[in-house]
């Protein structure tokens, strides 16, 4: 939204700089976006009067005009009598306008932000014309360049153009979000009211806007007079008011000035009616339509103005005045003629009704609108006018009958309109007035501060609440009806503590006993693996939970148990993922090609699916760790073995650190959960291991399947693995396994055994280790190659074994014992 | 050329390339290429029709051909032993290795917010971490955000077609932090609790807007709770993050589930290069109302609290002077390792 200073000033008294204002509305009412300038657009620009017009000796279509500018411009060549002469091709310069003349030396204003037009005196077919005479759209006030700007009569010769109309004015862009609740400042007056209490001043609203129940006066010689009435459906519209109007001309221009506010603040000025009720939105809040009230009788079936505010329903059709026809649905607000709509409630009007050059009856409407529903008008429909932005906060339904007067009043001096109807108002339903009891006590408990209950009364009073004194330290404050955001106690609370500025307030830091707060023992297990996979080379990343059909495609997981967003940025984002890997799996490529020949990657975050849910009835949010080894085959030609004994090195590593044990079972003909089966899709099943922690299956490390790999234009050496995090966290031994160092000497013996290849290295560890516990000496085993010819049906484990007794040193016979006893053993 | 032919000729080729070892051989066939050539010789309106049956032909064929691909891939597979830690060779055993420690990196938002949860810790603060995805109830009802009420407008919200909806911001986590609370308030103690995580907004991506960031927020609840002092632990905040003494300032906001509400900024600390008179906005922050404890059946009229969350990503963003918050899920090694 943008507030004109000057129009503020129209208001209430401002002295301070503009970066001082600044400051002080954006610590106690509403962030400024930015500030802009425009008075530097207008500089030099003068108002003038034709004086003479003559035709142009040369040229049929130029006039040469002799302009009065009182004699204020320095610098410019003069006729004798003391007149400027300008050459000017306008069809509608005429001697006695008063117009906008841009001397020699001055910019054109609408080209001041583009690329600036400086005039100067120059010959025009042979008459020098001393700069030029300004159309609006020139003057940057509305698009009109059919002709000079034709300004007000009143103003005099040899006035700055911007000071006549208050152009030398600061443009404040309002960070509207924080406004949703106070429709009342989405008006000018409004906004200058809360000014207004910020720097100290008592507001008091403009008698017009104050009375609630204006007269209208009704001309006496309405002829043909139509019936005219609305009837609201439900629950629709608080406050729905009608008049009619005669003698509108609708061709008719406003004010020049009034279409500088308009003009200055974005909005075309278009004809009188238009602008009037545009006016009249931007100094109230309070949106208004004008419906050609001859059309309107057209529709009607009994050719009459008797109109309905209802739910729209579903199958009804309406063309919109900017041409769309719309479907309607059953939220939709419309004002029907008859049963016919006839305009979208708060939105826009409809074509059939609409104000052309011929209307010179109207029907205006000003009325509010449930909020709710046009909430979703807005959004269904995409429209998002001043006026619908105004709706959709909730206007006062109070507001309607005095900006209808106001509106009465100035059709009437502007165009010559005449009331011909009483006012069809109908009000179903009325807000109670609310009186709040409010004591000084509470409210300093609430902001930590230190008011009296004068200094919070005279707060108050200066934004026009009203306050009674009701005892030593209690107000009764009744809100006005502008401020339906204020209900409770704490409402009030804000609103002393922001006029007076919550900067005032001291912070002073809460009791309470000390006691150590340590993060969750999960996070501190996540923030262990997190420095583990750092310390062991691992790159940590983090990617979208939003996965397209086409990455699930590619690594041939199913879409039917992910969510599917309904909207969604892009079909790249439609899907939360169920795993983690294929995202960091998707990361792989592109870390290739910017040169990194071997790295890992890990993710540490949630996976979701359809098929489990917690005792929330939510989703189930699993912690998952996602990790993923790629080397470029130039380099996994020189690294040795295969590419999942290199993820399970890093998951090995991650575990012992975490104190974890971990055992793996072939994913090929295991059976896993549910949960964890969904991630299997990924790994080559030959080349791939279930994770159990204990009895628990936790997850899944392995080699990426060939068609994923070409699928996300991996390396031949890629593999991964993802595993639960919690169950991780949950399998974690809380005590430590250290045992005190033996100060005598051991010995170890290298061990190898040669067994059938489909004999698995842990069920060999596992018979080793049964000997060695009956052993009365504590050992301990390292792996020191595994050797395999190739075609060999058979292989060769070799292990050191360590054994060191705490008590005395190694008994040497005992240890070649139980060698020799382990070299016989069957595997 | 008519249908029956062609039918014939079809079923030829599918039955020979089933049987064949290399199918590839039937996709460049001079058997596919007469057919293909045949259609200039069916009739006119029946082109569609042999247009689509060749189109399907050809489509059979290749998945004869990736069938076999696959099968032939599969058999190359040698199964491993799975519970071994390293591969089996011939001569020298192979060994897999981590990679060099000066590699590695944590994510820099991660990073962070470890230190933010540090530090609120520190200050007495527990800390939970938010849901990814949440109802309604959560997101917005809980808190005050009437059914269909446009401030829900300004948050931007997907949904999932259940309803479902990523949160928008770690207020969802509120609710719950303050039932779980409410035993302690009765025997006296404050609920002080941060909550932190992911979060998620319907709005297109450029260099200072993510879909996709992180919050952290915090309430704290007790029967004395004061704005001064929602001022006071948000300054000593900052000013452990930041390690000096800050200025702070506040301006107007409006969120539906404060009252009064605000936004919190700091004088940007000289560790980020801040001249006096130049100001950071941190975060939004404010009295809870009282229809959020009320809905967590804390009497309002009893206990009071504040609340208050802001963008982790800025933070960081700020601290190393980072340019383009895409970076943060683009997951480049050429962008994470200068975190290492």
């Amino acid at each position: 939204m943008i507030i004109s200073l000057n129009w503020l000033k129209q208001f209430i008294k401002i002295d301070m700089p503009v970066d001082e204002l600044v400051t002080l509305i954006g610590a106690r009412l509403v962030e400024v976006e930015s500030v802009v300038d425009i008075g530097a657009k207008y500089v030099g620009v003068v108002v003038v009067k034709i004086a003479k017009v003559m035709p142009h000796p040369d040229a049929d279509k130029l006039h040469v005009v002799h302009v009065d500018d009182g004699g204020v411009t320095p610098n410019v060549v003069r006729l004798e009598n003391g007149l400027i002469e300008v050459v000017c091709g306008a069809p509608n310069v005429q001697e006695g306008l008063v117009v906008a003349w841009l001397p020699p030396g001055s910019t054109v204003p609408n080209s001041y932000d583009k690329e600036p037009f400086v005039l100067e005196a120059r010959a025009l077919r042979g008459v020098v014309s001393n700069g030029m005479l300004a159309s609006a759209k020139e003057l940057a006030i509305g698009d009109d360049h059919d002709g000079i700007a034709e300004l007000d009569q009143t103003m005099a010769a040899g006035t700055s153009f911007a000071e006549a109309y208050l152009l030398n004015d600061y443009l404040l862009d309002i960070e509207n979000k924080s406004l949703t609740h106070r429709p009342d400042c989405f008006g000018i007056i409004g906004f200058a009211r809360e000014v207004a209490a910020i720097t100290g001043q008592t507001f008091v609203t403009p008698e017009w806007l104050a009375e609630l129940v204006p007269d209208v006066v009704v001309a006496k010689d309405a002829s043909d007079l139509p019936k005219i009435s609305a009837h609201v459906e439900g629950d629709v519209s608080a406050r729905y008011q009608l008049v009619a109007l005669q003698n509108i001309d609708a061709t008719k221009k406003s004010t020049f000035a009034m279409q500088t506010w308009l003009a200055r603040i974005g909005t075309r000025p278009i004809g009188a009616v238009v602008d009037i009720t545009n006016y009249l939105m931007y100094t109230t809040g309070q949106p208004m339509h004008a419906f050609d009230l001859d059309k309107v009788m057209a529709v009607h079936p009994q050719h009459s103005a008797e109109l309905v505010v209802r739910e729209s329903r579903e199958g009804e059709t309406l063309t919109l005045l900017d041409g769309r026809t719309i479907n309607l649905s059953n939220s939709d607000i419309v004002i029907c003629a008859g049963d016919t709509p006839i305009a979208l409630a708060g939105a826009m009007g409809g074509a059939s009704t609409e104000i052309d050059s011929t209307t010179t009856r109207v029907l205006l409407e000003v009325a509010t609108f449930d909020l709710y529903r046009l909430r979703t008008t807005q959004m269904r429909h995409a429209i998002y006018s001043e006026a619908i932005t105004r709706f959709t906060k909730g206007q006062a339904a109070d507001q309607t009958a005095p900006v209808l007067a106001e509106a009465v009043h100035m059709l009437r001096d502007i165009v010559g309109g005449e009331a011909i109807s009483e006012v069809v108002d109908v009000e179903t339903e009325s807000e109670d007035e609310l009186i709040l009891s409010v004591s000084a006590k509470h409210i300093n408990a609430i902001l930590g501060a230190d008011y009296s209950i004068d200094e919070i009364a005279g707060t108050l009073a200066r934004a026009e609440f009203v306050v009674a004194h009701d005892g030593e330290d209690t107000l009764q404050v009744t809100a006005p009806y502008w401020r339906q955001d204020i209900h409770i106690v704490e409402d009030i609370a804000e609103e002393v503590g922001r006029i007076n500025g919550f900067d005032a307030i001291a912070p002073v830091l809460p009791q309470r006993p000390f006691r150590a707060v340590m993060a969750s023992e999960f996070e501190q297990t996540r923030s262990a693996i997190r420095s583990m996979l750092k310390r062991s080379g691992a790159n940590e990343i983090l990617t979208y939970n939003f996965v397209s059909g086409a990455l699930l495609q590619k690594t041939g997981e199913s879409a039917e148990p992910a969510y599917h967003l309904v909207n969604s940025l892009s079909p790249e984002l439609a899907y939360l993922r169920t795993s983690l890997l294929p995202s960091v799996l998707a990361k792989v490529h592109a870390n290739h090609k910017l040169g990194y020949d071997e790295f890992a990657l890990f993710e540490l975050n949630k996976t979701h699916t359809k098929r489990e849910l917690n005792d929330e009835n939510l989703p189930l949010e699993r912690q998952m760790l996602g990790f993923a080894w790629s080397a470029t085959d130039k380099v996994a030609k020189r690294s040795s073995g295969a590419a999942f004994y290199q993820a399970k090195h890093f998951l090995e590593y991650l575990a012992d650190s975490l104190r974890v044990n971990l055992r793996y079972e072939p994913l090929h003909g295991s059976k896993v959960p549910e949960w964890l089966a969904l991630h299997a899709t990924v790994y080559e099943p030959q080349r791939a291991a279930v994770v159990h922690a204990g009895d628990i299956a936790i997850g899944i490390v392995g080699e990426i399947r060939a068609a994923v790999r070409t699928n996300l234009k991996l390396p031949q050496a890629v593999a991964g693995f993802e595993i639960e995090a919690e169950l991780l966290h949950a399998a974690r031994m809380r005590t430590s396994n250290y045992k005190p160092l033996s100060r005598y000497p051991g010995t170890t013996r290298d061990i190898s055994v040669v067994v059938d290849n489909a004999t698995t290295y842990e069920s060999v560890v596992k018979t080793i280790q049964e000997q060695l516990a009956l052993l009365p000496v504590t050992t301990s085993l390292v792996p020191i190659g595994i050797h395999k010819k190739t075609d060999a049906d058979e292989k060769t484990i070799t292990l050191r074994i360590s054994f060191v007794d705490s008590a005395a040193t190694i008994d040497v016979a005992m240890v070649n014992k139980a060698v020799d006893t382990i070299s016989s053993l069957r595997y | 050329m008519n249908m029956n032919d062609f039918a014939q000729a079809r079923d030829h080729l599918i039955k020979e390339a089933t049987a064949s070892d290399e199918p590839e051989m039937y996709l460049r066939s001079a058997e596919l290429q007469s057919l293909v050539s045949g259609i200039k010789n069916v009739a006119a309106e029946d082109r569609p029709a042999y247009g689509k049956a060749l189109n399907q032909l050809k489509q059979s064929l290749q998945e004869i051909v990736d069938a076999k691909a696959a099968a032939h891939a599969s058999a190359a597979i040698v199964p491993i032993d799975v519970t071994a830690p390293f591969d089996s060779r011939e001569t020298a055993p192979a060994r897999p290795h981590l990679l060099p420690t000066e590699y590695g990196s944590a994510h820099p938002l991660m990073s962070e917010l470890e230190r933010v949860i540090a530090i609120f810790t520190g200050m007495g603060f527990a800390a939970v971490e938010s849901r990814q995805l949440d109802n309604d109830f959560n997101m917005f009802t809980a808190l005050n955000f009437p059914e269909g009420h446009p401030a829900r407008d300004g948050y931007d919200t997907f949904r999932t077609e259940e309803g479902l909806i990523p949160p928008a911001h770690t207020s969802t986590m509120q609710n719950r932090i303050l039932r779980a609370g409410k035993d302690g308030l009765a025997r006296g103690e404050a609920i002080a609790s941060i909550s932190y995580g992911r979060v998620f907004r319907n709005e297109d991506v450029d260099a200072t807007h993510e879909h996709t960031f992180y919050q952290v927020e915090g309430v704290y609840v007790s029967e004395t709770a004061t704005l001064a002092n929602m001022l006071a632990v948000l300054r000593s905040f900052f000013e452990t993050y930041y390690g000096q003494a800050l200025k702070i300032k506040t301006q107007p906001g409006y969120f539906p589930f404060v009252e009064p509400g605000l936004e919190f900024a700091i004088e940007k600390p000289a560790a980020l290069g801040g001249k006096p008179g130049e100001w950071l906005e941190m975060l939004g922050c404010g009295m809870i109302h009282p229809n959020v404890l009320k809905a967590a059946d804390i009497d309002p009229a009893k206990y009071r609290g504040f609340a208050w969350g802001g963008g982790l990503d800025r933070l960081v963003m700020l601290a190393h002077n980072i340019e383009d918050v895409r970076h943060f899920e683009a997951a480049k090694l050429n962008f994470l390792r200068k975190f290492v």
